[in-house]
């Protein structure tokens, strides 16, 4: 996998990504994500929670896209990296460090 | 040709009187050998092994510790990331299900439109809350 985005240039959240882009989630998602497993403790109906999922998938596309705006080479690196050591993050401390060290937390 | 012919004394009345031919010491004899144990009592002493003993398996486990402090941070990391992208997860995973679970439903309706007191499409437990679809598998989790 060479590249993290489709054809329409936004970046597809694939589990290399995801994991890549982890931190980043757990600090600007932050409410999003409360808000949604708050509501799904509450009452685990998939119906009942659709607004505030859906709330979460925007958060973390719209991070992505920022992301690959802003750091896409350092971002493509370390996404591939982690895809091909299968999300194992110390295997990739280089990557990870060029990918900080360029989209600061 | 015999023994005795061989080895035979001027004068002797029997093979009994011939002169031995004996392999043995040199004249003056061997020299002496030792062979008393002489073990040496030197080297560490008792209180010594024990404290290299006790020393060297306290550093041991003291980098074992150490060793475990760093894979404990090491699983920390990958569960903070998994516990990060979850919600992301479970909500591409609830859209899909509310599509599925629709069109199950307008499946179900199909098929029992015609059955009396078949209630409305959905059918589930009494307890009120909101089970996941029993497919009859006892652990689902696992294929």
């Amino acid at each position: 996998m060479t590249s993290t985005v489709d054809t329409a240039g936004e970046p597809v959240p694939t589990s290399s990504l995801l994991m890549a882009a982890a931190k980043h989630i757990g600090t600007k998602c932050r409410g999003e994500n409360l808000a949604f497993l708050k509501c799904k403790k509450d009452d685990p109906n998939p119906e009942k929670c659709l607004d505030k999922g859906r709330q979460v998938t925007q958060c973390v596309l719209h991070l992505l896209r920022d992301l690959h705006q802003n750091c896409s080479k350092e971002l493509d690196a370390y996404a591939g990296c982690m895809y091909y050591h299968t999300n194992e993050f110390e295997l990739c401390r280089k990557e990870q460090k060029e990918f900080e060290k360029a989209c600061t937390l | 040709m015999t023994e005795a012919m061989i080895r035979k004394k001027a004068g002797m009345a029997s093979v009994k009187d011939m002169p031995v031919l004996q392999d043995g010491p040199p004249p003056g004899g061997f020299a002496p050998v030792r062979f008393a144990r002489r073990i040496p009592n030197k080297g560490p002493s008792a209180m010594a092994i024990f404290l290299a003993t006790f020393g060297a398996f306290s550093w041991g486990m003291y980098q074992v510790g150490k060793g475990n402090k760093i894979r404990r941070a090491l699983k920390e990391e990958k569960y903070a990331a998994r516990r990060a992208i979850l919600p992301m997860l479970q909500a591409e995973e609830d859209e899909r299900f509310v599509k599925e679970w629709k069109k199950y439903l307008e499946e179900e309706a199909r098929i029992m439109k015609d059955v009396p007191g078949w209630k409305v499409g959905e059918n589930v437990y009494h307890s009120g809350r909101w089970m996941p679809p029993a497919t009859g598998e006892l652990r689902p989790h696992i294929w």
